[in-house]
């Protein structure tokens, strides 16, 4: 009998293993995004840059934005395409009106093509990193600070940065 | 009960305007023609391995029967065997991918493109932005089909003009010229198809995905949604209107001036 | 098949009749049969809702449905077909044939065994009511992506919760074969004497144990996404839908096989006893099959595309998934190798297992064409790949399982089957199944993407041609369920060994068995 017993806790333990896997794969994908540049995403966090390092290379970027879910926002890039040296920090910034009367809260998500070389397009400012508060009917304007990295290959000559604009004002009040 | 079919399949009235198309369409871009030689190499290999086992298998179920007095071998294993027939499918498949793998790269590989065009996918239509001229605009299924669609709407679908794969704002795009496709989504996840451009790649919220394409001649190529998107995801057509490049140019032009004169 | 197995309780052995009886019964055969039983209502069920489809997609134009039922029609098809029909059928014969086969009185856990059937019918009732709820059943397709399954209606956290139920169900049900496996084998009994059938169900299990648990976190996280704020999928908050498709393949690939490894278990028994011929390479069999269970787990992407993986990604898994046409190819080889130069007869189950490799074979070709990522592009989400997983099912799975019912029917109840009958099942069966699904390849190259309720008129030949199949495919199998009745009706005996060619422990035993089966454990050499 007590070989049945073994049997069971031993599977009882790979059930529970397996369903904790679960939700250690979501971990795990966010490692795996990293490292391959799945789905084009960007450093979520602040990059320090201590010193430019200015080279004489040019890359295109351009920038683009969408609205999720239809949400009563205007949400648009100043600049839709910049042509910067790598290694220089740059500044640019998207436009937020909110066309309803309501105070609205808004989280933008980034994401970048050609998506494996994503980790090179790096923000020093963004606000993507939080939540934006936006009152009825006003127009914001939503600052980036940004470099491309000096190790982006040679041969990228494009880079393009995407913003979704999601609307997050349920999420707020249900906190 | 075939006999039966074919009667009722006669007395459809598709059957005068269908076609039996049976295969997947070559198309007009490099990524299509990739995908349709690699799709040919494929199905070949596949039909020549069928041959072989199902006629073995014929051979032995016809000579090796009972009622024909046939009795039965005594072997059951052979070491050899087992390995030969594990080797030979493997070195074919380290032959086909070969030219899937070279495929693949070049199927991904976007840069130096010209245009760009941002495709977003809504439920249900697609918003298009052309990056470089400032230029969108929505495009959704054609009124005649959406009419045609409803459930009784009494009217035959026959009737009308490419029923479903019709749209209101057509998508042109110039010949010859590599065009970068940025595709996300608004809502939930859709995929922009159009076969003869080549493959499809997912519409997804939040995120951006990238292809290209090449078209070398000139036409009037159709496609749909292929994600499940909602109770629409059928009446999602895209229609692409490739034409020569300075008919492309003139056509963009127009689209500013209308955009310009809309704004005043 | 109830009144036969009354008569030969033992006398020590007092259970309650009527329903009561099968409400607590403990017994594998009973038991068995409860899963058959279910499983077979639920091939009706889901087949009804199949026949729906494509009576829609009969001709162009909407005529029968509106496009969101239509959407709920094909997600429960394939729910039922999956978790209701495939799955609980194969559990059936673990519980009739596993102790019959391994010489062991019952299963190892008969209480247990009783819960995992009984929450079946609970969990059904539950998915299957959503339909007649006001916002309607699930409806973004049996793989639940979100954000679309985010957006349905009052019928997902049921659905949700009948689906943990049926991952209950399995886990336990797995459990238990691994335990009677592992632990109640007769006395000289090998691992690597064990009939294939029992191999097969062994890796089965522990495909189930690996993989449900992660079925159940990913539609854990749907639950937590939809009513307590969690953002593993949505993007505003960090997540990301792409990942659940990733957590949701990495179930679903082993799944598939969790479909289909039984099946080659009762085909590998079924063509070496009608070609009165051992095995060809049973040792190989094993390890292929033991090989395709580990490979299954490494290939999951290659559901998933066109969802923008980066190069290497698609590389890495267009590679895995070709390398499983290997152990896979070495299977159909094996079993044709079996067939050579034997003595071979055509009875029914013999037909379905021969129809069952040619059919699987063609689900296997275009699966093959499927891995490869150029040209999945353009096959991806048509209804090419409705074809291929369709082939892979139901002339796959779906035949096998047919075939060991005929093939066991006789040592179960005790009685034939009308051997004429079941011919004819069976040509109208693969006669109809090949009507039904060919064509779907054709309209799929051609361009008509899946679950569309409407398509344009140039796929308008195809898919009157599939429905025409179909509705033949299900009106033959009313045939398959005369015959069962029948048979059960019958007052002659079948003999114990019922196939002059059939090798095993089961053929031992008398027909029908006795309630429990090997009291005195038999010995092998």
């Amino acid at each position: 009998m007590n070989t049945y017993k073994k049997t069971y806790i031993a599977l009882t333990f790979a059930v529970l293993f397996m369903f904790s896997f679960s939700y250690m794969l979501v971990p795990l994908y966010d490692i795996f995004c990293e490292i391959t540049g799945l789905n084009g995403k960007t450093n979520q966090e602040r990059v320090i840059v201590d010193k430019e390092e200015i080279t004489d290379r040019y890359v295109t970027v351009k920038f683009t934005s969408t609205v999720a879910n239809s949400a009563p926002f205007n949400f648009e890039p100043i600049d839709r395409e910049m042509v910067v040296r790598v290694g220089k920090v740059n500044n640019t910034f998207y436009t937020l009106t909110n066309n309803s009367n309501t105070i609205k809260h808004a989280t933008a998500s980034p994401s970048v093509v050609p998506g494996e070389h994503a980790e090179y397009f790096k923000k020093i400012e963004c606000f993507c990193f939080s939540q934006q508060q936006i009152n009825g009917l006003e127009t914001k304007e939503l600052p980036i600070q940004f470099v491309v990295d000096t190790d982006l290959p040679k041969n990228i000559k494009t880079l393009i940065l995407s913003y979704t604009m999601f609307n997050t004002t349920d999420q707020v009040g249900s906190n | 009960m075939r006999i039966l079919t074919t009667l009722l399949i006669a007395s459809f009235p598709g059957s005068i305007f269908a076609d039996w198309e049976t295969n997947m369409p070559r198309g007009v871009t490099p990524t299509s023609e990739i995908a349709y030689d690699i799709h040919m190499l494929i199905f070949y290999i596949t039909v020549v391995i069928g041959i072989l086992v199902f006629g073995a298998m014929l051979y032995s179920i016809i000579y090796h029967r009972k009622s024909v007095g046939h009795k039965p071998a005594s072997f059951h294993e052979s070491t050899k065997v087992e390995i030969i027939w594990t080797v030979i499918p493997f070195i074919i498949l380290v032959g086909m991918a070969i030219p899937a793998t070279k495929a693949l790269i070049l199927m991904e590989d976007t840069r130096d493109s010209e245009i760009t065009l941002k495709v977003t996918g809504y439920q249900w239509m697609w918003q298009y932005e052309y990056l470089e001229d400032d230029v969108s605009f929505f495009s959704k299924i054609d009124t005649a089909s959406n009419t045609a669609r409803r459930l009784n709407s009494g009217l035959d679908v026959f009737e009308v003009d490419d029923y479903l794969r019709n749209v209101d704002n057509v998508v042109v795009l110039p010949t010859d010229t590599k065009i970068r496709i940025l595709l996300t989504a608004s809502d939930v996840i859709h995929a922009w198809w159009v076969p003869e451009l080549g493959g499809k790649k997912d519409a997804i919220p939040g995120y951006i995905n990238e292809m290209w394409i090449d078209i070398s001649k000139p036409g009037i190529y159709r496609g749909q949604c292929a994600e499940l998107c909602g109770k629409d995801h059928g009446f999602m057509p895209i229609v692409v209107k490739a034409v020569p490049k300075d008919e492309y140019i003139k056509w963009v032009s127009i689209q500013k001036d209308e955009k310009i004169a809309k704004n005043r | 098949m109830s009144t036969n197995i009354d008569k030969l309780h033992d006398d020590h052995h007092h259970t309650p009749s009527g329903i009561m009886r099968w409400i607590t019964t403990t017994n594998h055969k009973d038991i068995g049969t409860l899963y058959l039983w279910f499983s077979l209502l639920m091939f009706f069920i889901g087949g009804f809702m199949a026949l729906v489809i494509r009576a829609e997609l009969f001709q162009p134009g909407l005529q029968l449905v509106i496009p969101g039922f239509f959407n709920q029609m094909t997600t429960m098809h394939a729910l039922i077909m999956i978790f209701g029909a495939v799955m609980p059928a194969f559990v059936g014969l673990a519980n009739w044939q596993i102790p019959l086969m391994i010489g062991a009185p019952d299963m190892a856990l008969p209480r247990l065994n009783n819960w995992s059937f009984w929450i079946l019918p609970f969990a059904f009732t539950m998915m299957i009511s959503t339909l007649f709820f006001e916002s309607g059943g699930p409806a973004a397709g049996w793989t639940l992506y979100p954000p679309l399954s985010l957006q349905g209606g009052d019928s997902m956290p049921f659905v949700i919760l009948s689906i943990h139920m049926l991952g209950l169900s399995s886990i336990l049900g797995a459990i238990n074969v691994i335990a009677t496996i592992l632990n109640m084998r007769a006395p000289g009994m090998t691992l690597m004497k064990m009939p294939i059938f029992v191999w097969t169900w062994l890796i089965t299990a522990f495909l189930l144990i690996a993989a449900m648990p992660v079925l159940a976190g990913a539609i854990t996280m749907l639950l937590t996404d939809r009513f307590f704020g969690t953002t593993f999928f949505t993007a505003s908050g960090g997540g990301d839908p792409v990942m659940f498709q990733h957590i949701f393949w990495f179930f679903g690939h082993p799944e598939v096989y969790i479909l289909i490894l039984p099946a080659f278990g009762i085909i590998s028994t079924i063509i070496p006893a009608f070609s009165r011929k051992k095995l060809f390479g049973y040792d190989s069999m094993v390890y292929a099959t033991a090989s395709i269970a580990l490979l299954s787990f490494v290939v999951w992407a290659h559901h998933m595309f066109t969802v923008g993986m980066p190069l290497a990604g698609e590389i890495f898994f267009m590679l895995t998934t070709m390398l499983i046409a290997v152990p896979t190819g070495v299977k159909v080889f094996n079993w044709v190798a079996t067939m050579w130069r034997g003595s071979m007869t055509f009875e029914t189950p013999m037909l379905f297992a021969i129809a069952f490799i040619v059919l699987f074979t063609i689900g296997g070709f275009s699966g093959l064409m499927l891995a490869m990522v150029p040209a999945d592009f353009q096959y991806h989400d048509t209804y090419f790949v409705v074809a291929h997983f369709h082939y892979v099912l139901v002339p796959g799975a779906v035949f096998a399982i047919i075939a060991a019912v005929y093939y066991w029917l006789p040592k179960w109840t005790g009685k034939m089957y009308d051997e004429s009958l079941g011919k004819i099942h069976f040509w109208l069966t693969t006669i109809f199944v090949n009507l039904t699904f060919f064509p779907m390849h054709f309209v799929g190259l051609a361009g008509m993407p899946r679950r569309i309720p409407d398509y344009a008129v140039q796929f308008a030949d195809f898919n009157a041609i599939a429905s025409v199949g179909a509705f033949g495919f299900g009106l033959s199998q009313l045939m398959f369920v005369y015959i069962l009745y029948k048979t059960l009706k019958k007052d002659v005996t079948a003999e114990d060994k019922v196939w002059d060619g059939a090798e095993g422990l089961e053929w031992t035993l008398s027909s029908p068995p006795p309630y429990h089966s090997f009291n005195v454990a038999p010995k092998i050499d």
